[in-house]
């Protein structure tokens, strides 16, 4: 597959070696795993956050994580800014985006029928992916980074790419958490979408909790893809890849839970990251979405019941 | 004061609520009794900014609340404890209360001590508060409720069916505890099917009605009025 895991395997595979013992073959998928599961979690919370409080499903949601790629890009090869305040840039662009998104897109649709904010969804991922073919092409692109060296940790090998994807998804998640359940603000998220009648009572503008909510979910996005497009490839058609895996976490935690999310983030890519790696690439996705359909079968709801 | 004069709401072709003029004076609890799909709730929601209203006037202490935003219809003093308490389910009983005083979040010693009055009131909250708010008992649950709407500091509070699904002994409690926030000054409107206990409390009601207010007087009044005794108490 393009998307992340075949580039970190391969590479990570490549480096280890079949005649490395077989406990060190483990831990280095495990860690591939990591990875990939950092990126996915980043972006199927995003996605969670926003059905979770509105119950839209944001088919847009991988395209705007598509955006955020370009937009580092862009900060970096246009602006000739560092790697971190590229990132910082997406993000701001992306918060932005998204809640224009939000307030031109779907506010409007607000109080229709569920489907008329689905089809706006289909429309709106188009559109993106349309805007950004004219202005960077079709072309498969790399985001530079500064963090491209080799390292090796307890014997295992690793870029240092790979651990600040995983550090740095793990801070913007332990952020997120915090700032839902320790701060009023983030409270007024939880409550939006445990009672809206409850809410308006208490003075909480939906509004503008739908807002927070599409900046924080498209800044996320945009935090992700930096993190990853150093270690895959950039291209228009991106957004689809990931929004399938992002949808079949959500699927797999419960539909809208944020611990939900995380886990069934680390499960997907753990599925994926060991079935790439003790039976063929070519299985990796059958086995993945195999084990979906098979946790699905017994637990209907997902893994975790909505928490949000 | 809280004055609405000449109120109709409108879906479609039906009125819901039709000319309704009501007050309520400084320090005064009114009762509003009425049965189910009277209209008791439909103005409770104008009251809250969350229905408009097709015709009429609403002004509380001098201000037009009839195109008012809901929140800033609680900024300016007027909260709802609604029928079916509405709480946060999910979240603790203390982020209950919190958030019941969003509106002014920015003034946290004032949030403190409404927190503080609330637990006071309320003292079977204080080993709930790390509680899921639905988690607790129909009483407790009620007084959540109330606790959430006293936390936005109203100087008009509004109680839809308070009593509903309540024991009697937790509605005594439920009712007592209302005659004491009414003690501090607050004004209350409270929606009753139980007319009984409401007009134990009362100084005021009205009598609603397919939308309309079919009898207003003082509580001794409508105890004492057959149709309200036949209707409402049953006797």
């Amino acid at each position: 597959m393009i998307f992340a895991t075949g580039l970190i395997c391969d590479s990570a595979r490549g480096a280890c070696g079949k005649g490395r013992p077989r406990v060190h073959f483990f831990f280095q998928e495990l860690l591939n795993g990591l990875v990939l599961g950092s990126i996915y979690a980043l972006v199927a919370l995003g996605l969670a956050l926003v059905y979770g409080t509105m119950g839209i499903p944001n088919f847009a949601h991988g395209h705007l994580y598509m955006f955020g790629a370009y937009a580092a890009f862009a900060a970096i090869t246009v602006l000739h800014a560092p790697y971190w305040p590229a990132m910082i840039l997406a993000v701001v662009c992306l918060a932005v985006l998204g809640a224009v998104v939000e307030r031109v897109v779907f506010r409007p649709l607000r109080k229709a029928p569920e489907v008329n904010a689905i089809i706006a969804a289909i429309g709106l991922l188009f559109f993106l992916e349309a805007v950004a073919r004219l202005i960077w092409g079709s072309d498969f692109r790399v985001l530079p980074t500064p963090y491209d060296k080799v390292v090796n940790l307890f014997g295992f090998i690793a870029t240092q790419q790979q651990l600040i994807v995983i550090a740095a998804a793990f801070v913007l998640m332990g952020a997120l958490f915090y700032f839902l359940k320790r701060t009023l603000l983030g409270s007024t998220i939880e409550a939006v979408a445990q009672s809206p009648a409850g809410a308006s009572l208490v003075g909480i503008d939906a509004d503008r909790v739908a807002t927070l909510v599409f900046a924080i979910s498209s800044g996320l996005a945009a935090a992700a893809a930096t993190l990853i497009a150093s270690i895959s490839l950039i291209f228009p058609e991106m957004g689809f890849v990931v929004l399938l895996k992002a949808f079949a976490v959500i699927v797999l935690g419960g539909m809208g839970s944020i611990p939900g999310a995380i886990a069934g983030a680390f499960i997907l890519a753990f599925a994926e990251s060991f079935s790439a790696a003790y039976i063929s690439t070519s299985y990796q996705d059958v086995v993945a979405f195999g084990l979906l359909v098979i946790i699905l079968a017994i637990k209907p709801t997902g893994l975790f019941t909505r928490a949000t | 004061m809280l004055e609405v004069r000449g109120l109709t709401v409108r879906y479609g072709s039906a009125d819901v609520l039709s000319n309704v003029d009501l007050t309520i004076g400084t320090g005064e609890v009114v009762t509003l009794l009425g049965s189910n799909g009277a209209g008791k709730t439909t103005l409770f929601c104008v009251l809250s900014g969350l229905v408009r209203p097709s015709a009429g006037t609403v002004t509380f202490m001098g201000e037009d609340l009839a195109r008012m935003r809901a929140g800033r219809i609680v900024e300016h003093g007027i909260a709802q404890c609604p029928e079916g308490r509405k709480l946060f389910p999910q979240l603790s009983v203390e982020k209950n209360l919190m958030l019941g005083g969003y509106v002014h979040r920015r003034d946290r010693r004032a949030m403190k001590q409404s927190f503080e009055s609330i637990i006071a009131l309320f003292p079977a909250l204080e080993a709930k508060l790390g509680a899921p708010a639905g988690s607790l008992s129909g009483g407790q649950q009620q007084m959540v409720a109330i606790g959430r709407a006293l936390m936005a500091r109203p100087k008009l509070l509004l109680l839809d069916e308070p009593s509903l699904g309540l024991a009697p002994l937790v509605l005594q409690q439920t009712l007592a505890a209302v005659a004491a926030i009414n003690s501090t000054g607050t004004m209350v409107l409270l929606a009753e099917q139980n007319a009984y206990a409401a007009l134990a409390i009362a100084h005021r009601g009205y009598v609603i009605s397919d939308g309309r207010i079919v009898l207003e007087g003082t509580a001794a009044h409508l105890r004492q009025n057959d149709d309200v005794r036949r209707a409402f108490i049953g006797a």
